[in-house]
């Protein structure tokens, strides 16, 4: 029955499947790039892909396009599970006119996009695209513009994450830029807004694609991207790993996970991570592998501003967001990049409802005129804005110094932080001890008969006064100073007491960050 | 007589210990690091003490520490099993000086035994043969570059404390020399406290033969025959057996006599073992004499029917042996082999952490002395010998079948094990017919076998394999609870504010 | 879904052909339908019947490559897409076991005895980097590989857990 039409509907769906056709693919995969199909192969469980719109071609006549005419015109959009979780996605199709964006391609995307928005699932994006379709002209702007604005509106309500695998240049790589987060593929991943041969015209600078706009640039110097993934593989791993810390939407908390890790588990070797000499710097790190749940932390903006670490970790099964001063790097001291990094992930963490961790061991903002002019009144205030605005659970621990105004942004209670604890090893103060001495009893000292033995006297008096967490702790401002082999425990119990956590704010349209 | 023992030790040792303690109705005190709180040999004991931090130093070196919980828990002997302050002769002096018995031989001794160069000493005035080598302490590496010079390479570089492996290092060639002198030094001071080295010559394909001895107060000595533990790696022993494939009963009457009289020549008492070299050609070379009871013990246990620390704890309050050398007959065979908590194919580095679940063999002729439990963990601090599985058989043929059957029952996962190694080297014809050496592993290649094996083992599995690779994804989502009331807070959402 | 044992040359195909409920399933090997029905599961384990043979199997590892796991004892691994493998390899290196790249591993548990290089020294593979001590023996870590010392990510006397960095090495 109905066999002529049978066979024509199969017909068009194998030829959908072959994308751009078999030469394409080859040339592809010679570049050792997979195609769209495949990637989404990899990422999605066995068997849930349902793509939607295969069958969309561009209804474009101008400079002979009538005559490339292709099946899913470029991308390929859907729905599927990820480890269960459903998911939506879009990929750009490589094969089909170098994956560039068309009027259709550019609907394809925003209607998916629009679908998971109102369904509240996350929302995830392959680039690899030459970019806007020239034929198509104003058209294919309109289309990127159409995208943008699909972000905006997915923005907070939606998890959204984009794996760029390929290039994505001029304006297209704003999309990735709005989502949560950006994996960039090592060395086959370019992002820029303006290509090597248009520097090379305009300022007369030879530079390549991979050291213009390429993963490590954009992971380590940009801060662009969020990882930078080894091959497309770990690229996906890393988008299944970070779905499973995350809710599908704003309403939703992230699924607990049954660890196995006793959430009573005392760590004795606390303690000795941080050495008597507070100028002496050590891995913080150390100290939140050890709190985590069986030791995995999962680190992101690893390579960019690594004066300060944000990531997920599980305590007792719940995911939570961990802030934390690095002090091995720039010895902890806030700037520019780190309150940009920290401030927006603690924005992630509100948006999705995790509790967030905070960390501290930082002896203020870096100085200087590069900071200063670059800034960092500006940029420093995100985080403190960041930190009061968020209403999810939060904790902060003092671990050693804590001075000035990065004390105040490190989540420190004022803030409306939930729960502040510290370490006997805290310091927190104003300033230092030497540099508080200098300023305040600079007219003693010089006209002292031992200058020097005077100083330290007024330092030494000072530390035992100041540079501990006891006078915070008489006013409240620390809740308790605990055993740092107790860290794990006290977390996980203030966690718990913070458990239906709920705050009212005046209703507004949103407010006025600093941007 | 001993009413109560205090174990100065722990692991499976302090474990066999109290199980001759409670078979004799003596009560048995143990004591334990930080890292031990939740051992086995903890829970057996009548009593327990808290000794310390995990480091050994701190705490089952802790000579001090140890007398202190000693004379609390009212103890009146103490048994220090093997390592830590077995061989230590000042120890076993503090034992005396607070009225401890202290069970094994005496601080002078031990002090005789342990220094390697005295012991060399006391055995060529015994006319006990003894190995080529530096005629005495090497302290600095250009001495030990000329001796290795003259005598000629390979050599092997020991520790005059060294003992159960440690401190032996094989060079070949002066760079090798070099640096394992200061990794020697090191490992030394680290174990022992000190560090002295000597040079002696390499000899390949030779069997390690030991004898075990008991010497009372009453002047009877006995050797209680050999056994044979020439697989090793690093100078440590993996496998032994008793009796030696290659000693009859005149050879183990001729050189059981010199062990004895290597004994009687430093006036050792209480249980303790003569370690010799047997080259090809069937010469025996002296090494040292062992003051302590040895980790293969059970293996002589087994051909012999005695409890050896029962005879020590015997001799301990003074007894007299109730039997004679003649009345010592070797009954069958038995073979041990060490299960370590080591990574092969890593260099055999140490592996640690929790064991999730434990399957231990047993069934005719199969005795497993260990710590091991579901849920304990294998600690950093302390050496990786997690386990010792013992088997017996009328003869040779029948211990090393009932030993195949018992290593494919022992099940422990959490740690990498030694398991399949020992597997491997049990079903060589090497092994089957006899020819072993110290250099056993590195001459039949037996690490390429293991390889091959596991590649095939791999291979048969796979079809099950597979099974549980396709539901691994219905796994996972048991392992995920999700927040309930999930959708309908999505669809009653209206407004965040 | 075709899947090759890692470190050989055998590939096998498998798929779950529907599932019976009840933690029931039926399977498809190598072209044989089986039955599976998973008994029991914890934390990383779990034991099932696979037609007529119990088995137990503890899930190690898994990526979006690969899974390692070890089945009634034995510890294999499949390359989860072998036809895939040589087009994502072809501008990055094979993760193995020994990352090949950077960074050098501990492979174990230890305390750092001593550091047997500087920053900037030019080193072969097979050269003591450093010395760990675990379970008193003293094992020394060599590098995997020539090249240059660009860090050094250790301390005299620090502990470092299995899988830490220990230096990196261009």
């Amino acid at each position: 029955m109905h066999s002529d039409k049978i066979k024509n509907f199969l017909q068009k769906k194998r030829q959908a499947e072959q994308s751009g056709g078999e030469e394409k693919i080859v040339s592809q995969h010679e570049k050792g790039k997979l195609t769209a199909r495949e990637r989404i192969d990899l990422l999605l469980d066995e068997g849930s892909f349902t793509e939607i719109d295969a069958l969309v071609t561009h209804h474009y006549y101008e400079f002979d396009m009538q005559n490339k005419k292709f099946f899913g015109d470029g991308v390929v959009t859907g729905y599927g599970t990820i480890n269960g979780r459903k998911v939506f996605l879009f990929a750009y199709d490589f094969t089909v006119l170098g994956g560039t964006l068309s009027e259709m391609g550019a609907k394809k995307i925003t209607k998916v996009m629009e679908h998971a928005t109102r369904v509240g699932c996350p929302i995830i994006g392959i680039i690899d695209s030459g970019g806007a379709r020239i034929q198509e002209g104003i058209l294919s702007l309109d289309g990127f513009a159409s995208i943008f604005y699909h972000n905006q509106l997915a923005s907070g309500v939606v998890p959204q994450i984009t794996c760029s695998i390929g290039p994505s240049a001029g304006g297209a790589v704003y999309s990735p830029a709005m989502t949560d987060f950006v994996i960039m593929v090592d060395k086959l991943a370019t992002m820029f807004v303006t290509g090597p041969e248009v520097v090379k015209t305009v300022l007369g600078e030879e530079v390549s694609f991979d050291e213009l706009g390429g993963a490590m640039s954009h992971g380590k110097i940009s801060g662009v991207s969020h990882f930078v993934a080894k091959n497309e593989y770990q690229c996906m791993d890393i988008v299944k790993t970070l779905l499973s810390y995350i809710p599908q939407n704003s309403t939703e908390e992230p699924s607990i996970v049954d660890t196995g890790d006793d959430p009573n588990r005392l760590d004795n070797n606390l303690i000795t991570i941080v050495p008597e000499n507070p100028l002496q710097p050590y891995d913080m790190k150390e100290i939140i592998h050890s709190i985590v749940d069986n030791h995995q932390f999962f680190e992101i903006h690893e390579l960019f501003a690594s004066n300060v670490i944000v990531g997920f970790g599980r305590l007792h099964g719940r995911t939570v967001g961990i802030v934390a001063n690095q002090p091995m790097v720039l010895a902890g001291a806030l700037d520019i990049d780190s309150s940009n990094k920290a401030a927006r992930f603690v924005r992630f963490c509100d948006c999705y409802n995790i509790p967030i961790v905070t960390l501290v061991d930082t002896p203020g903002y870096m100085p200087g005129t590069q900071q200063e002019h670059g800034g960092i009144i500006r940029h420093g205030s995100k985080l403190l804005y960041a930190y009061c605005e968020a209403t999810v659970p939060k904790i902060t621990i003092i671990i050693g110094k804590a001075y000035g105004g990065a004390y105040i942004a490190m989540g420190s209670k004022n803030l409306g932080t939930d729960m502040n604890f510290a370490w006997p090893t805290a310091q927190i103060a104003v300033l230092g001890s030497e540099a508080a001495v200098r300023i305040m009893n600079r007219k003693e000292i010089e006209t002292a008969k031992d200058p020097a033995a005077l100083k330290k006297q007024l330092v030494d008096n000072f530390t035992e006064k100041f540079a501990n967490p006891y006078v915070a702790a008489s006013y409240g401002t620390i809740d308790t100073v605990i055993d740092p082999a107790e860290t794990r425990p006290a977390i996980i119990r203030a966690l718990e007491s913070l458990a239906n956590k709920r705050e009212r704010r005046i209703p507004r349209k949103h407010g006025n960050i600093n941007l | 007589m001993i009413e109560k023992i205090l174990i100065a030790n722990r692991g499976e040792i302090a474990i066999r210990v109290i199980k001759t303690c409670n078979a004799l109705g003596i009560k048995s005190v143990a004591v334990y690091s930080d890292e031990d709180v939740n051992s086995k040999h903890v829970k057996m004991a009548s009593e327990s003490y808290h000794i310390g931090p995990p480091a050994p130093s701190q705490s089952y070196l802790n000579m001090e520490k140890i007398v202190e919980a000693a004379l609390n828990s009212g103890a009146d002997a103490i048994h220090p099993g093997y390592g830590f302050l077995s061989e230590n002769a000042d120890f076993a002096d503090l034992c005396e000086k607070k009225k401890l018995n202290f069970i094994g031989p005496s601080g002078k001794s031990m002090r005789l035994c342990g220094d390697k160069m005295l012991c060399k000493d006391a055995m060529a005035k015994a006319k006990v043969p003894t190995v080529p080598g530096s005629p005495g302490i090497v302290e600095e590496v250009e001495k030990a570059l000329d001796i290795a010079h003259n005598i000629g390479y390979p050599v092997l570089l020991k520790s005059v404390f060294g003992g159960g492996g440690r401190g032996i290092r094989l060079v070949h060639d002066e760079k090798e020399l070099k640096q394992a002198f200061e990794l020697a030094s090191g490992e030394s001071k680290a174990a022992f406290g000190k560090s002295a080295l000597f040079v002696e010559k390499f000899l390949p394909k030779i069997r390690h033969i030991e004898f075990q001895l008991a010497r009372d107060k009453h002047g009877n000595a006995v050797h209680i025959f050999e056994r044979e533990c020439s697989i090793q790696r690093r100078h440590q022993k993996l496998i032994e057996m008793s009796p030696s494939p290659v000693v009859d009963q005149k050879t183990r009457d001729e050189i059981g006599q010199l062990a004895v009289n290597a004994a009687i020549a430093v006036d050792y008492h209480n249980a303790g073992t003569a370690e010799f070299l047997r080259l090809d050609d069937g010469t025996f070379y002296f090494i040292e004499i062992n003051a302590r009871l040895q980790v293969e013990h059970p293996v002589t246990e087994l051909v012999s029917g005695l409890d050896l620390v029962k005879l020590q704890i015997d001799i301990a309050n003074g007894k007299e042996m109730p039997f004679k050398q003649k009345d010592l007959k070797v009954n069958g065979c038995a073979i041990e082999c060490r299960i370590n908590a080591e990574d092969t194919f890593l260099d055999f580095a140490p592996s640690t952490g929790r064991i999730y679940d434990v399957n231990i063999p047993s069934g005719p002729g199969v005795r497993v002395d260990t710590y091991l439990y579901p849920g304990c963990s294998v600690s950093p601090y302390y050496d990786s010998l997690m386990a010792k599985l013992i088997t017996w058989g009328q003869n040779f043929e029948e211990a090393r079948q009932r030993m195949q059957i018992s290593l494919a029952d022992f099940y422990i996962e959490g740690v990498e094990t030694s398991i399949p190694l020992y597997r491997t080297i049990l079903d060589t014809k090497e092994f089957i017919s006899g020819d072993l050496s110290t250099d056993f592993l590195e001459r039949f290649k037996i690490l390429d076998i293991l390889r091959d094996n596991l590649k095939k083992e791999a291979s048969q599995k796979s079809d099950v394999a597979l099974a549980a690779t396709l539901i691994h994804s219905e796994f996972l989502k048991t392992r995920v609870r999700a927040h309930k009331e999930q959708s309908l807070r999505w669809k009653a959402q209206l407004d965040r504010n | 879904m075709k899947f090759k044992l890692e470190n050989t040359d055998e590939t096998l195909d498998g798929a779950i052909v529907k599932s019976l409920g009840n933690n029931e399933f039926v399977v498809k090997i190598r072209n044989h339908e089986r039955n599976l029905k998973l008994l029991d599961m914890n934390h990383q384990k779990i034991e099932f019947m696979l037609d007529n043979s119990f088995h137990t199997a503890k899930y190690i590892e898994s990526s979006t490559s690969k899974i390692t796991l070890v089945v009634d004892g034995v510890k294999l691994t499949f390359n989860k897409r072998p036809d895939m493998d040589k087009i994502v390899y072809k501008n990055s290196g094979m993760e193995s076991a020994i990352d090949s790249q950077i960074n050098l591993k501990s492979q174990i548990p230890g305390r750092v005895v001593s550091i047997n290089v500087s920053q900037g020294d030019s080193i072969k593979k097979g050269d003591v980097v450093c010395v760990l001590e675990s379970m008193k023996m003293q094992v020394s870590i060599k590098s995997h590989k020539d090249g240059v010392v660009r860090s050094l990510k250790i301390k005299q006397g620090a502990s470092v857990a299995k899988n830490d960095v220990l230096a990196e090495i261009e």
